[in-house]
């Protein structure tokens, strides 16, 4: 392996992390240059994210044409899987470079390099650095790609969506002040601006290498979006979101803190990888340390002092100062993956601290499309697999568990949802529902697939929901749309892609016949792969991967069905919802004529994005998992995950392996299309059929507390408003009181004995202090005066003076010497 | 020694006393060349001004050279090298070489040990000396003339028809400073005050026709004439009890005197001696214009234009310091006699052990100037209160920096010898003093000569000179308003400015000479309470200034920031400054020069 690469890929992703920085620095500076009408921001941060994207594709491109890494037999001594498994080991590269590998059992993934290195080292604190290193596997590459993509096609679209602001005065029409809308200057630039700085902790975040920097990008994924949801920040509503969402995340930042400290404390190290210095002085990851080369955890199993020993990179037991094996607590790990999970749970918008994505919808339609559905709010998902393997099993069960509630609860909430957004973010709650589910039930990969397809077709649809608005003149309302796909097809059309691929659609029975055709006519074997899945969107493979991860699951662990139950029954909803929301919206006639008279298909630079998410959305998992995308992420998966964890072997929940999930995922496929079709079929009675075959009005009222529960939101937000929100003002007030009387009365009193004395002072200061001050300049002024009398001016008293002086200098000195002198 | 030898000598240490003269003879040069002017009526094409600052540049890029270059002027250098190309010469010469190469052989060793005789780098039989300090001052000196004349030049001072008298007393009052601060012999030193004070009498009674000018001039010119009187009486007295007026000479006699003359209670010849010793410092005390011989300082000041008042400020008193210092090291320094031989410190101490008496006294005389310099701080200060005048108050000013630099002087005097053993650390703080003072030389004459710039040139707009016509200038012309508050917070010595670091040093000096004697503690706390007393008049200017609205009727002032008044305030005042944040690098430059004299 060259380790050349590594520093190509390295400098190429590095490029791609800062160009929108410099795009960022130009923007937010020379805004205030540019004319308010000046499009120069958004052509300049749509160069800078198009730059960012040649150097991501690049790099891809590069990787791919690495080698695999040869296998490597190693002792008998290290054999802990099952017979018939290949245990690899790692193998280190020259300088920075750390191979993994792994084997699978079936159908061995093509191994795939991992790099690291650091670009700077910012503080140390004895063991402890603090540096910006960078970490690189197919999972980082897989990301940038996916990031800078879909960001070029967003920052394209929102500069034809945001152009209103391209003026001197906008006028704000839900801002209502005393003398009618609010008006003020656009605001253009800043919001390309924002965009470039949010690409750029995007990407920081996707290249860290250790997780105290993930942690810093983060924090500046959060203010972006921030920023970018109050980019309206006149409309309380707006405003309030914003605070919302920055509040509920630091909910979800305090749990990762604390990860953050019991890793320092019990680690010693952030950094995910193991890497050897330039100074040659080996530096060891996390990763290492908790797992062995086989990602088995070295578990000391004594009755109340569970513990993981620590190895280094080749097994070798860590040694503390006193000679003892080093070890963390069990319940110090579980700490920690729960404390890093609650910053995944408030970025990824999981249950309990969901709330804020809705309400983020406040942001501008683009800012949704990229911000809260394709990239940062997956970034939670996107921790949870890169720290995957800090996870113990009981820790993934509560990743599972919170994954499966959210899923179900957005999925729910909904199908009643009207405004488009709204179900759009549900929607995107939902998925990352499964995505965490995935994580938590150890389909690693299927997680990390569903992110990515799912980051397509949703942002897809987000774009496509915002040309419906732009189209409708600010009309989010699905009530007052209907029959839209007359008035702008390519929007209906794309969108139409974007829903199939959520719903996980698929035609059944395509798969073999194709597969025996490519068979026949002896295609390539990449093509026979692909001919030989079934046809079906991005969302199908992704879905479809996650469910038969999850009936497997349940298999293994029958008291935790409820995992398998509710994401497929959330598939079925998901279907029902997503076409719920085309019908409504594109099919049937006009509900509201006005809407419909006003509403026109977007410019070309909003469809052109459009059309090319479109084909990624429904290409992007060409070939299912034999396709290009899920072996890439494969490549990176965690070593232990493919062999499974039989139950007992750490603790009592067993998680599956690659070949257990293989035996059900036909099974699993079959069940996940019939109930996407079920949930399809009854949107298309409900809201399709030209007459409405069922009458949804009908169904809310025969279940009017249903309908209630649901369209409240399962109450969440009353929820939390009794339990934190009004508690809180409660104590508030209690402390204003407190602050009122008690305190404020001592500081009165203080202040009133401040005057007393100070009166006193003065007293002392104006006669004392001040007369001494003015006795002095009296007496020098005074002896300044007096002598200038002896300046008098007549030459005669001068010249007398000189005799004077010399009488008098000669005479005092000549006694003064004959006084002082005494001969020696 | 052979009547041949004694030419060549003669001409030999003519030659290379005119090469050591050059800035003098340049000076010289300037004044011909401005009385030529005059003669042939040829002023429309060689103004005066500038036939005057030819001579000025030429004498300045000639001390440069010595400053710069200074080995190849210095005597023992010179020999040296000579004797090295002698024993080459000797060394290539073959056996039996023809009669030419042996006589040039022997020319050569001949002219090496001539320039040995040349002791400590005295020139013209020995009247002169010349070494760093020499070449600091006129270097000093002449960079100070330069800055005069340009002033002049842009103020107008001296119309076209007297403007070659003007320079040629500029000059020749320079001539005589240069002189001064290269005096060797007490006649020398006497023959530069009065070249020096001439001139100044005429240069304070130059604005003819106005009856205070002619006064100040008179004052000045009897003043100064009782001074000079005494003073040569007191040459005299000196020469005669000790029989040498040439100064390397004095440290000997005078020690010998010591041991004739032990009673000093009753000896007539120590009255006679301490009398002698009182007269010269009266002399030059009215050069430096120190309490109570000061009396002309304000009548000449205020008489005089400010250009001539700059000039003789700092001008006149720098080359009265270099004399002082000159001949205080004369009194106490046995190192003038030390061939240049004993070059480590040890054996230079041993051989300047002087009789303890003698120490004594001149502990004495360190002090008395310290109580000189005392009483000079606070009266200047304390007159300059109620000033109207602004020249005036300038001039009450100059008399109360004079105070602070004879206070560096006096901390000299009291270091070298003060009780306890002289070694090389006491005599490294005392050149250190030296340092000091020639620092605070270096500020002054920025800050005072931007003080009596910046009053000329707004004296050219307002025709006045009051303190309160002063009011509003930070508003009409706020260039030189805040170049005149930047000079004048140097002059009080408020850091960031040079005057305050001239200050720290002087003290700082004045604090260690404390160690050898108590009393200069007193005379740092007075030293630190009159810079409290000058605050007051300096910012009442700086108010009047800044805070006073211009009064009715007032005349206006329109100097424009990078007019030529401007620019020649910035000029001066940007030095105050460097002089403030770069200190280190020229006290490294001033305490070379001072260690040199040591």
């Amino acid at each position: 392996m060259d380790p050349k690469t590594g520093e190509t890929l390295a400098k190429l992703l590095t490029a791609a992390w800062l160009l929108p920085l410099l795009g960022f620095a130009v923007e937010i500076f020379a805004g205030y240059l540019w004319s308010r009408r000046s499009k120069a921001a958004a052509y300049l941060a749509v160069g800078c994210i198009v730059g960012a994207f040649l150097c991501s594709a690049s790099a891809l491109y590069l990787y791919r044409q690495l080698p695999t890494i040869p296998v490597v037999h190693h002792e008998a001594s290290h054999q802990h899987g099952k017979a018939g498994h290949d245990e690899t080991k790692p193998v280190h590269g020259e300088g920075t470079v750390v191979a993994k590998e792994e084997e699978h059992h079936t159908d061995p993934a093509p191994r795939m390099h991992s790099f690291s290195g650091t670009h700077y080292v910012l503080a140390k604190f004895s063991n402890l650095k603090i540096s910006i290193d960078w970490y690189i596997d197919s999972l980082t590459i897989v990301m940038f790609a996916m990031v800078t993509l879909i960001a070029s096609c967003i920052h394209v679209f929102a500069m034809g969506y945001m152009s209103e602001e391209l003026t001197e005065e906008y006028e704000d029409h839900q801002v209502h002040t005393s003398h009618g809308h609010f008006s003020r200057p656009g605001r253009f630039y800043k919001f390309f601006a924002f965009l470039s700085l949010f690409c750029f902790s995007m990407l920081g975040l996707v290249l860290a290498g250790n997780i105290f920097l993930v942690f810093v990008f983060w924090e500046l994924v959060g203010v972006c979006s921030y920023f970018l949801i109050g980019f309206y920040i006149e409309r309380k509503s707006a405003s309030t979101a914003a605070n919302k969402a920055f509040i509920m995340n630091r909910v979800g930042d305090f749990g990762f803190l604390i990860g953050l400290m019991i890793i320092w404390t019990s680690f010693g190290t952030f950094q995910f990888a193991t890497r050897t210095e330039a100074d040659g002085q080996k530096q060891l990851g996390l990763f290492d340390m908790v797992r062995g080369a086989d990602g088995k955890l070295d578990l000391q199993d004594e009755p109340g002092k569970k513990a993981v020993l620590l190895t280094d990179d080749h097994d070798h037991p860590l040694l503390a100062a006193d000679g003892t094996r080093r070890s963390i607590p069990y319940i110090l790990l579980i700490g920690a993956g729960l404390g890093v999970f609650a910053g995944c749970v408030g970025k990824s918008a999981q249950f309990p601290l969901q709330t804020w994505l809705p309400d983020a919808m406040e942001g501008p339609t683009p800012v949704s499309a990229l911000v809260h559905s394709a990239t940062m709010v997956a970034a939670g998902v996107y921790l949870a697999g890169r720290f995957y393997p800090m996870f113990v099993p009981e820790v993934q069960l509560v990743i599972a568990y919170v994954g499966a509630i959210t899923l179900f609860v957005a999925a729910t909430i909904a199908i009643v949802a009207t405004d488009i957004k709204r179900v759009l973010a549900y929607s995107t709650i939902s998925q990352l529902g499964y995505m965490m589910l995935a994580i938590g039930l150890g389909g690693w990969a299927a997680g990390l697939f569903h992110l990515i397809t799912h980051a397509f077709f949703k942002s897809l649809m987000f774009l496509c929901s915002g040309s419906v608005i732009y189209g409708c003149h600010h009309v989010q309302e699905m009530p007052q749309m209907g029959g839209l796909r007359k008035k702008m097809p390519i929007t209906a059309y794309t969108m139409l892609i974007g829903v199939i691929a959520i719903c996980g659609l698929a035609i059944p029975g395509v798969d073999v016949f194709f597969g025996g055709v490519a068979a026949k006519l002896g295609l390539p074997a990449s093509f026979q792969n692909v001919m030989s899945e079934k046809w079906a969107f991005s969302g199908y493979h992704s879905k479809d991967a996650i469910v038969a991860t999850a009936m497997t699951y349940a298999q293994l662990n029958p008291l935790h069905a409820l995992l398998f139950i509710l994401p497929l029954a959330g598939a079925g909803i998901t279907a029902f919802y997503m076409f719920r929301l085309w019908f409504y919206t594109f099919a049937g006639k006009p509900r509201d004529q006005h809407v419909y008279d006003h509403a026109h298909e977007s410019p070309w630079l909003m469809t052109a994005p459009l059309i090319l998410l479109a084909a990624f959305a429904a290409f992007c998992a060409c070939g299912g998992e034999k396709g290009f995308l899920f072996t890439m992420l494969l490549g990176s998966e965690p070593a232990h995950v493919a062999d499974g964890l039989a139950a007992g072997a750490t603790s009592k929940l067993a998680l599956p392996s690659h070949h257990q999930i293989h035996d059900n995922h036909a099974t699993a496929g079959f069940y996940a299309l019939v109930v996407a079709a079920v949930g399809t079929f009854t949107a298309y009675l409900f809201y399709g059929a030209r007459q409405f075959k069922l009458n949804p009005s009908e169904v809310q009222s025969r279940f009017p507390w249903l309908y209630t529960f649901l369209a409240e939101k399962w109450r969440f937000d009353d929820l939390y408003d009794v339990m934190f929100v009004k508690p809180v003002h409660i104590v508030a007030r209690w402390c204003a009181a407190t602050d009122r009387l008690v305190f404020d009365g001592i500081l009165h009193g203080a202040c009133r004995i401040g005057i007393v004395v100070s009166h006193w002072d003065r007293l002392f200061d104006e006669n004392i202090v001040d007369g001494l001050v003015n006795w002095v300049s009296n007496v020098t002024y005074g002896a300044g005066s007096s002598f200038r009398y002896l300046q008098t001016g007549r030459l005669r008293q001068y010249v007398m003076f000189i005799v004077v002086g010399v009488v008098l200098v000669g005479g005092f000195g000549l006694f003064w010497l004959m006084l002082r002198i005494r001969p020696s | 020694m052979e009547f041949t030898h004694l030419v060549h000598l003669s001409w030999f240490n003519t030659a290379y006393s005119l090469r050591l003269f050059g800035p003098e003879l340049a000076v010289v040069a300037g004044i011909l060349g401005l009385l030529f002017v005059r003669l042939f009526n040829i002023e429309r094409f060689f103004p005066a001004a500038l036939v005057a600052a030819l001579g000025a540049i030429a004498a300045l890029g000639l001390s440069t050279h010595q400053f710069v270059r200074y080995d190849q002027y210095d005597a023992y250098k010179i020999a040296e090298r000579t004797r090295e190309e002698a024993k080459a010469a000797k060394a290539v010469l073959p056996v039996g070489a023809g009669r030419a190469a042996t006589e040039a052989q022997r020319q050569l060793e001949y002219r090496a040990e001539m320039q040995s005789l040349q002791t400590r780098g005295g020139y013209f039989t020995q009247l002169l000396v010349f070494d760093h300090f020499t070449v600091f001052f006129r270097v000093f000196l002449l960079m100070f003339l330069l800055c005069v004349i340009y002033l002049t030049v842009i103020s107008g001072i001296p119309d076209r028809e007297d403007a070659p008298d003007f320079y040629v007393l500029l000059l020749g009052a320079t001539l005589g400073m240069m002189i001064m601060a290269s005096a060797n012999h007490l006649l020398m030193v006497f023959m530069g005050i009065e070249m020096t004070s001439v001139p100044s009498y005429a240069m304070v009674g130059f604005l003819k026709g106005r009856r205070k000018s002619s006064e100040a001039a008179l004052k000045y010119v009897v003043y100064g004439g009782g001074a000079a009187g005494v003073m040569l009486y007191g040459i005299s007295l000196l020469a005669g009890l000790l029989g040498t007026a040439h100064l390397p000479e004095m440290v000997q006699s005078l020690a010998e005197f010591s041991r004739l003359h032990t009673d000093v209670g009753h000896d007539q010849a120590i009255r006679t001696l301490v009398l002698a010793v009182v007269m010269i410092t009266v002399g030059l005390a009215f050069k430096l214009s120190i309490f109570p011989f000061h009396f002309w300082c304000p009548d000449a000041f205020e008489g005089a234009s400010a250009e001539v008042g700059a000039f003789l400020s700092v001008a006149s008193k720098a080359a009265a310091f270099a004399v002082l210092v000159r001949l205080c090291l004369a009194m106490v320094l046995t190192s003038q006699l030390v061939s240049v031989d004993a070059k480590s410190a040890e054996e230079m101490v041993s051989l300047m052990r002087l009789p303890d008496i003698l120490r004594q006294v001149y502990m004495y005389v360190g002090i008395g100037l310290g109580v000189l310099a005392a009483l000079s701080a606070t009266y200047g200060n304390l007159t300059a209160y109620t000033q109207k005048n602004i020249k005036r108050l300038l001039a009450y000013s100059t008399i109360a920096h004079a105070g602070y630099m004879l206070m560096a002087v006096s901390a000299m005097m009291v270091i070298l010898n003060g009780p306890g053993e002289l070694n090389a650390n006491r005599i490294h703080q005392a050149s250190e003093s030296v340092g000091a003072l020639l620092y605070y030389l270096l500020a002054y004459l920025f800050m005072n000569l931007g003080a009596f710039a910046i009053v000329a040139l707004v004296r050219n707009q307002t025709f006045s000179e009051q303190v309160s016509d002063f009011a509003g200038l930070g508003k009409q012309a706020p260039v030189l308003a805040v170049c005149l508050a930047i000079c004048l917070c140097s002059l009080i010595g408020i850091p960031p400015f040079g005057g305050f670091v001239g200050k720290f040093f002087v003290f700082y000096n004045v604090a260690i000479a404390a160690h050898y004697h108590p009393v200069m503690y007193v005379l740092l706390a007075i030293g630190v309470l009159n810079t409290v007393f000058s605050l007051f008049y300096y910012m009442r200017v700086v108010k009047v200034m800044f805070l006073d609205p211009v009064p009715e009727g007032a005349r206006v002032v329109d100097i424009a920031p990078l007019s030529d008044a401007g620019r020649y305030a910035l000029l001066a005042t940007i030095p105050v400054l460097l002089l403030g944040f770069f200190p280190e690098q020229i006290t490294r430059l001033t305490q070379d020069v001072a260690r040199q004299l040591f």
